[in-house]
């Protein structure tokens, strides 16, 4: 594979980062934009492969910080939080997606955006347990059997490293039986079933796959942020990460991460304009859809497609 | 006849609102032979065809592959009972490369769990060579072996209708449904895919042929089943069909007969 050079490239870069800049603020942003990452990497199994619209990625994503909020405030160690959110949001997937996934595409939007709703509401009004819209504070620490990271540079290098499991594991799947199958069912859902695709199924799996992504970044959101509220797991955020998709490259990973690395960090770059922001945003986007439909990941091997319409 | 049928349907059954497109169909197809079916416009070639895949169910019947009573089950069990089946409208792949295409449809004779994907071990490995062989096997087969790397999409229109021949070919079924493999087709790639179809059936595979083109039809089937209005008018050898007067008139009309 060409890529593995450039992969190596941009995981060399990514590691010498904390050594030129010790601005706080900037490693603290960049972790946020690596835990986006790895959520938009799990929305590009049911969205960008299996090609169902899912608006409850940013609900998953905050079910997986909560559960891992109030467990480790309760007194339960650290490392029983991971598995706590994946059994909340596998169990909630799950339940989404068994009676969605007969049907078409539009009825799993619907019924993703009421999930997100729900959940926003249960945790802006549940405040004994959620502390409501204020959030929840002070949350423990990673803790892995009295070994954790110590500030936000350890933190980055621990990210950086669940970031890189999470490619793994994601470019994996897509050289599987089960990445093919999904890429099939969004391309001829009957195609593929008359290949022997369970096509219910591959959905239900891709659905639930891209929920856990979600669900362990959440958890080290909460334990490596430690500080988490509502705004940052409601549908303006499911919609972002489904824009962080779209401009970064649906169906690629290289994209994934490249559009949420970008969607977390110009925001904040481009503060100084004010509301004007939005403006641009907006129009950044509709210029990547028009002029690179596939996305920013498109751009890269565009180069390579041309060369070989020539030959 | 000496073998026994490979597919037995009985009383199958259609209807869209007001309109009955298959009206009580009986099929026999004989293991090994190349079987056409044929009719005019709107006979119900297409909906019997979707009927027997499970694309799209018929309302009553009974439909048996190989023994198996298949009717109204999903596709997707239907596939891995052994019938594999093409498309009128091509529908290939588009986002995945031709082999990978090929391989969607191999993959289901080798079953490998989620544990082996994720941590790629040496089952996981076996698992994927096989498929990568019998996917190649189906690719030499129509002859696409050399665009095994290309993007599906980029395939020229004939090509793709043979890629969909070699994915239905990949999950080495018994029987095959050709919905109208021609379509589209210039004369020297129709000759070449009678060409595929024929050594197909040297390879043992049941082919069940829809196609429009009744020449083409005469020449490679064994048996030629004809539909008008979504009943069966005829079934026989291609010469007793050719001889037949109620296809002759079913294809040409009452009026022109002494024309």
């Amino acid at each position: 594979m060409k890529i593995g050079p450039i992969a190596a490239a941009c995981g060399a870069a990514a590691l010498v980062v904390p050594v030129i800049t010790h601005d706080g603020y900037i490693i603290q942003l960049l972790n946020i934009a690596i835990l986006n990452a790895i959520v938009v990497i799990g929305l590009n199994f049911v969205t960008g492969w299996a090609g169902q619209i899912n608006f409850g990625q940013a609900a998953f994503y905050g079910l997986g910080a909560y559960t891992t909020a109030i467990a480790t405030k309760a007194g339960l160690p650290w490392i029983t939080t991971p598995f706590l959110s994946v059994i909340v949001v596998m169990a909630a997937s799950l339940m989404l997606g068994l009676p969605t996934m007969r049907l078409r595409t539009y009825y799993l939007a619907m019924t993703t955006i009421g999930f997100g709703e729900i959940v926003r509401l249960i945790i802006v009004h549940w405040e004994p347990v959620t502390g409501g819209t204020s959030g929840l504070r002070a949350i423990p620490a990673i803790d892995i059997f009295g070994f954790g990271p110590q500030g936000q540079v350890q933190h980055y290098y621990l990210l950086i490293a669940a970031l890189a499991l999470a490619i793994l594991i994601a470019a994996r799947i897509r050289h599987s039986v089960l990445g093919r199958a999904m890429i099939a069912t969004k391309d001829s859902e009957i195609a593929a079933e008359q290949s022997g695709v369970d096509t219910v199924r591959t959905k239900l799996l891709a659905f639930m796959i891209g929920a856990i992504y979600a669900g362990l970044a959440g958890c080290l959101y909460a334990s490596s942020i430690r500080f988490i509220s509502p705004d940052s797991f409601s549908g303006t955020q499911a919609i972002l990460l489904m824009t962080m998709l779209i401009v970064g490259g649906m169906g690629s990973i290289v994209g994934c991460v490249i559009g949420a690395v970008a969607l977390t960090i110009l925001p904040e770059a481009l503060r100084f304009l004010g509301q004007w922001y939005l403006v641009l945003y907006g129009l950044g986007v509709i210029a990547v859809i028009v002029l690179a439909p596939g996305g920013l990941a498109s751009l890269a091997s565009l180069s390579q497609l041309r060369r070989a319409s020539v030959r | 006849m000496t073998a026994d049928p490979i597919i037995v349907a009985r009383g199958v059954t259609r209807r869209f609102g007001g309109l009955v497109a298959l009206d009580g169909i009986d099929l026999d197809v004989t293991q090994g032979i190349v079987q056409a079916i044929i009719g005019p416009n709107g006979s119900g070639k297409t909906t019997l065809l979707n009927a027997l895949s499970g694309a799209s169910h018929a309302d009553t019947g009974s439909i048996r592959l190989d023994g198996h009573e298949i009717f109204r089950l999903k596709p997707h069990r239907i596939a891995r009972l052994g019938l594999a089946r093409t498309f009128q409208n091509i529908r290939i792949f588009d986002n995945l490369s031709v082999i990978e295409n090929v391989k969607v449809a191999s993959a289901c004779n080798s079953p490998t769990s989620f544990f082996d994907i994720l941590t790629a071990n040496a089952r996981h490995r076996r698992s994927e060579a096989n498929v990568d062989r019998s996917a190649r096997e189906a690719l030499d087969i129509v002859g696409l072996s050399r665009r095994a790397d290309d993007r599906a999409s980029q395939l020229p229109y004939a090509l793709q209708r043979l890629l969909e021949i070699a994915r239905a070919l990949a999950s080495k079924p018994t029987v095959l449904l050709l919905d109208e493999p021609a379509a589209g087709m210039n004369m020297t790639e129709s000759m070449m895919l009678l060409d595929t179809i024929a050594r197909l059936k040297s390879s043992g595979i049941t082919i069940l042929l829809v196609e429009h083109n009744v020449r083409l039809v005469m020449g490679i089937s064994d048996r030629v089943t004809v539909l008008d209005f979504g009943k069966k008018i005829a079934e026989g050898t291609p010469s007793e069909i050719q001889r037949n007067p109620r296809v002759i008139e079913a294809y040409l009309g009452r009026r022109h007969r002494h024309a």
